[in-house]
């Protein structure tokens, strides 16, 4: 599916209503960037990295609680950078898994960082997968790219581009390597001169292939503009009952800025 | 100044009058308070979820098994009857009494709320299995129906309870799955425990001492009139027929495959290597989540890492990271040992 | 038309059927998906494994024979370099603020002709406290602070959570709860803030309603004057040192023990409603940075930590003040107080004097000693110590302190009591706000208040009748 705004160069992209109603004040700033991220992959050096150490998150090493907030610029743009909570995954029920998802689910903002190990990386791609069902825009930023040299392992970032359908920045954060690369393709994405194809998942899941077929359907039909309805299903079939609220309310069906489409 | 001989035994007296009144479970105020609670909504509550529970197993309800139900005497119990016939909730014809459509969905509504509890007290505290019942059954009184609906909204809007009875839905509905006692499956086949019957207490205790809970593997090795022998999870356990009653199973049709390997993830010596087969279900709420996070999956491969002084917690290697898990939990993960040569 | 409401309702249909495994599921098929894609991407050098440093560091630090020692010294360094690190800067802040600065600042008031009281509120009251709690409490985090967070920063303290999880486990805590405690002998605010790494919400409030039991660096300088005053000065003197040193130990030790004994006695009362969900990620060992270390150990907790604390003692400076300068038939109210409290006191073996400074010294267990000799000297009416009502001081000789602490009437069992007392007593306002900042609940605040206070009065009672039974 195609976002319907990837060509609006110009216009601010993000959706202000819902950023402002999760308590962002976006007066000042052009984009919106969410920083997302399993514990323990250097979220938070990465976020000290992009905004400089004036704006360094004060957060208790190893866990950052809540939202830290930063800015930082980039050829003229103002961005506003939100650091959520490092979490395994968006599907528990953790409070902290919750902010981080609604934050993306329903802020959508502009870009949404995934900063992974790339000494770990199927593990944290379990997070960077469950992203990409919820937003169409992120970079995955491959952090501790030194580590995983340090034990002989090589990642080959296009392929996982090319897999992911989503940039993907090698970066060492902590020696601030590869973070100009990293700013230009939180630009390139923001500003939709890169066209994000975020991959979904594609393994069947046991017994409900039927189902999710058929609430799929008739998402579709309801909510034509919705990127991911088979997500969008699944979590209806888990009994989420702030998706099942937001289906409810139509809160699901505003998500994507239709408005861009119809300019 | 006080004498110390005397400030001590004031201290003591004190102490005791302390202890006395408040001891957690046995206590004069916890007494008095259950007495009092037992007011007449919750004795009509109860006597409907009694009710309704002799309709769901096709019994006969009579004055008394309610009343040994209800711990009341025949007379009271009596009053509560004819109460709830004034109101309309039941009709009695000689001796049986029997729920009217309303009285089956306010019943609905307290088995609702109190298996709704019972999950809460599984998935998301440390309270033991053993009291789950108890505190639901205080519980349940008490919930509003909106709290009933946020309650299930925060757990997930969950299906069964942590027995494995069917929760009903905010309408009533509920779903009733079929299944067969333990008593009733013959020697030498494989199904799965759907429910096991918390009622009474006293043999709900027996079952979860025997490590039993619904989501096992079932093979009967031996049914005869004496004793049930089967495998549970590769466990064997031995039953009277009277306890097995108290489980329900589903037999495997032929399209399910049966789990031959029930080794734990803690029996895996240090360096060793294994694939993961399952968590047993016994791991339930954050926790089986936390561990599904980890990706501790069917298919993925653990090696053992570390050990602590006393072996317990274990460091696994899972997906690239170190894990560790205290014992309790490497219990209740299956796996199938990979033989390195 | 196809309607919100009959979506919803086909997919509750759909979940009876499906039922409750699905989450296992989904998670399951992530994980198929993610090492397809990750195999294609990652390649691992093959050959011969070269020497892999961190199953290596890991064998040594949790190892059998090596595990608990390395802990042990590790430990011991730290506390070593804090104690003997702290303090001259600590000597040198205190002769600047209080013995340099103090003085200039009352001639610069009289200068100014400011009416005694107000000087004596501003100049007395509220900047002493501060420069009080500034000295005591800014060298040994400046300097514990950074090498927590160096160890931290390298990998080792998820290790040391590891080790001692067996204990922890026992009594329903979080083996990082070692950590937090640790933490929380440098001081009681950073260790209930520390407890975030504990993700279990159940072993999470353990670790921060006990850290009030690790006897933190406000509280040493106490337990080591009453120890060398009282139990050092009741045994022979060659025996002295090792005697007062042992008692302080004793304390200290008595702190974790109770520790553990309340964590065991919550999560099996009022805690068996949070849940318990235990995990423990033992990262990879990464070179710790020593710079970025330092300053961000310094900005976020030793900074952070000394401003809640300056925030509090200014009015506790001024409350000091008032009490002992506010007079009715030219009696302070300190002294009608204590004057009130002392037959109870007396009972369990303190004194008025010890129960107003623990009162009006809730901001910072630092100023409780200043604070009891000035009161002292106030209500025996001694000539030739400290410079007037209200005014807190310390004395370089610690037979000076002893000889007015006896003048007080205070006897071994004052001594004891007070040591108890200060280990068994309710947080620091600092460390109360920050629990209620971190626990957002009333109920745990007040419990981690109440609790340790209801404790240290029923032990110190049941010490002296003890000891008057049978001393």
């Amino acid at each position: 599916m195609v976002t319907p705004d990837s060509n609006c160069a110009n216009c601010p992209a993000h959706n202000s209503a819902n950023l402002v109603k999760l308590g962002i004040d976006m007066s000042n700033f052009d984009y919106v960037v969410a920083l997302a991220g399993n514990p323990n992959t250097g979220k938070s050096t990465v976020f000290n990295a992009l905004t400089g150490l004036k704006q360094h998150t004060g957060n208790w090493p190893g866990k950052t609680v809540g939202r830290a907030e930063g800015a930082f610029q980039y050829s003229d743009k103002r961005y506003k950078i939100v650091d959520l909570p490092g979490t395994y995954s968006l599907l528990s029920t953790s409070t902290d898994e919750e902010i981080a998802r609604d934050f993306i689910l329903f802020g959508q903002p502009d870009v949404t960082i995934i900063v992974v190990d790339a000494s770990r990386l199927e593990r944290n791609l379990n997070l960077a997968l469950q992203v990409l069902e919820i937003t169409d825009r992120a970079v995955l930023c491959l952090n501790l790219i030194d580590e995983a040299k340090r034990h002989h392992i090589s990642v080959d970032d296009r392929l996982l581009s090319k897999s992911l359908g989503i940039p993907v920045v090698p970066t060492a954060a902590r020696q601030n390597v590869g973070i100009q690369d990293l700013l230009k393709n939180i630009h390139e994405v923001a500003t939709g001169k890169y066209i994000c194809k975020p991959y979904r998942m594609k393994s069947e899941i046991k017994n409900v292939s039927h189902a999710v077929e058929d609430l799929n359907k008739e998402l579709e039909v309801r909510f034509p503009n919705l990127a991911n309805t088979r997500w969008i299903a699944l979590r209806l079939l888990e009994g989420d009952q702030r998706v099942i609220d937001a289906v409810r309310s139509g809160e699901i069906g505003s998500l994507t800025p239709v408005e861009t489409e119809n300019e | 100044m006080i004498d110390p001989i005397y400030a001590l035994i004031i201290f003591f007296a004190v102490l005791i009058v302390v202890l006395v009144l408040f001891f957690p479970g046995k206590g004069i105020i916890t007494r008095w308070k259950k007495i009092k609670s037992q007011t007449s909504r919750v004795l009509i509550e109860d006597a409907l979820k009694h009710l309704y529970d002799c309709e769901f197993k096709n019994l006969d309800c009579s004055l008394n098994s309610l009343t040994g139900n209800l711990t009341l005497r025949a007379d009271q119990t009596a009053s509560v009857i004819s109460n709830l016939e004034s109101m309309g909730l039941v009709t009695s014809t000689g001796n049986k009494i029997s729920l009217t459509s309303e009285g089956r969905s306010y019943a609905l509504r307290v088995v609702r709320i109190h298996r709704l509890w019972e999950r809460y007290l599984a998935d998301n505290t440390s309270v033991s299995e053993t009291e789950w019942h108890t505190i639901a059954e205080e519980r349940e009184h008490e919930t509003t129906d909106e709290d009933a609906n946020r309650l299930a909204a925060r757990l997930g809007n969950p299906l069964v309870d942590p027995h494995g009875d069917p929760i009903p839905n905010a309408d009533g509905e509920i779903l009733v799955k079929q299944g067969i006692t333990l008593n009733n499956l013959e020697e030498g086949k494989y199904a799965r425990i759907i429910h096991i019957e918390d009622e009474p207490k006293e043999v709900y205790a027996q079952l979860t001492a025997q490590g039993l809970y619904p989501g096992m593997q079932i093979y009967v090795l031996q049914s005869s009139k004496g004793k049930i022998r089967f495998e549970a999870d590769g466990e064997e356990c031995v039953l009277a027929p009277v306890l097995a009653s108290n489980l329900t199973v589903v037999p495997f049709t032929e399209k399910e495959s049966v789990q031959e390997s029930f080794e734990n993830l803690s029996s895996l010596e240090t360096d060793g290597a294994a694939t993961i087969i399952g968590i047993s279900n016994a791991m339930r709420g954050q926790q089986r989540r936390r561990m599904l996070d980890f990706g501790i999956v069917p298919g993925t491969v653990v090696h053992t890492r570390l050990r602590s002084l006393k072996g317990d917690p274990a460091a696994y290697e899972v997906r690239g990271a170190l894990i560790a898990l205290r014992k309790n939990q490497s219990d209740l993960i299956h796996i199938k040992k990979i033989k390195e040569n | 038309m196809n309607n919100v409401e009959e979506i919803i309702q086909k997919a509750n249909k759909y979940r009876w059927d499906i039922g409750e495994n699905l989450h296992d599921s989904i998670l399951e098929s992530i994980y198929t998906d993610a090492a397809r894609i990750a195999d294609k991407a990652v390649t691992r050098e093959g050959g011969k494994q070269k020497f892999d440093w961190d199953r290596w560091i890991d064998k040594l630090v949790t190892g059998r024979w090596t595990g608990f020692p390395i802990m042990f010294l590790l430990l011991v360094i730290v506390f070593w370099l804090t104690i003997s690190g702290a303090n001259v800067p600590s000597a040198m802040i205190a002769s600047l603020l209080v013995d340099t600065v103090h003085p200039l600042l009352k001639d610069g008031a009289n200068f100014l002709h400011f009416p005694w009281w107000l000087s004596g509120v501003l100049i007395d009251g509220a900047y002493l406290a501060l420069a009080w709690v500034i000295s005591v409490m800014l060298p040994p985090m400046a300097i514990f602070f950074p090498m927590f967070t160096l160890l931290e920063d390298f990998g080792y303290l998820p290790r040391v959570a590891f080790n001692m999880d067996n204990l922890y486990r026992r009594v329903g805590a979080h083996g990082k709860q070692a950590l937090t405690m640790s933490m929380g002998f440098g001081c009681n605010a950073a260790g209930v803030i520390a407890a975030r790494i504990i993700d279990s919400p159940r072993e999470r409030i353990i670790a921060i309603i006990t850290n009030n039991f690790s006897l933190c660096n406000g509280r040493w300088p106490t337990q080591i004057l009453i120890a060398t005053i009282f139990i050092g000065g009741a045994v022979p003197s060659f025996l002295a040192g090792v005697t007062s040193a042992a008692a302080v130990m004793i304390v200290a030790v008595l702190g974790v023990v109770f520790s553990l004994v309340v964590s065991w006695a919550l999560s099996r009362s009022v805690l068996k409603g949070e849940a318990s969900a235990f995990s423990l990620e033992l990262p990879p060992y990464r070179p710790p940075r020593f710079l970025q270390t330092l300053y961000t150990s310094l900005i976020d907790r030793t900074l952070m930590v000394l401003w809640r604390a300056v925030v509090f003692a200014a009015p506790a400076g001024v409350a000091i003040w008032l009490v002992s300068n506010v007079t009715i038939a030219n009696v302070s109210l300190a002294e009608y107080f204590i004057k009130w409290t002392d037959p109870y006191a007396m009972i369990i073996g303190l004194n008025g004097v010890i129960i107003l400074a623990y009162i009006i010294a809730i901001p910072a267990n630092e100023i409780v000693i200043p604070t009891v000799l000035m009161l002292t000297v106030l209500t025996t009416k001694v000539a030739g110590f400290g410079a007037g009502a209200g005014v807190m001081f310390e004395m370089d000789s610690v037979s000076d302190t002893a000889a007015l602490l006896h003048t007080g009437g205070w006897s071994v069992l004052t001594g004891i009591n007070l040591m108890l007392f200060s280990l068994l007593h309710n947080p620091c306002s600092t460390t109360i706000y920050t629990i209620y900042k971190e626990t957002k609940s009333m109920k745990w605040t007040l419990i981690s208040t109440f609790l340790p206070i209801a404790m240290g009065i029923v032990i110190c009672f049941l010490v002296a009748q003890f000891w008057r039974l049978f001393a």
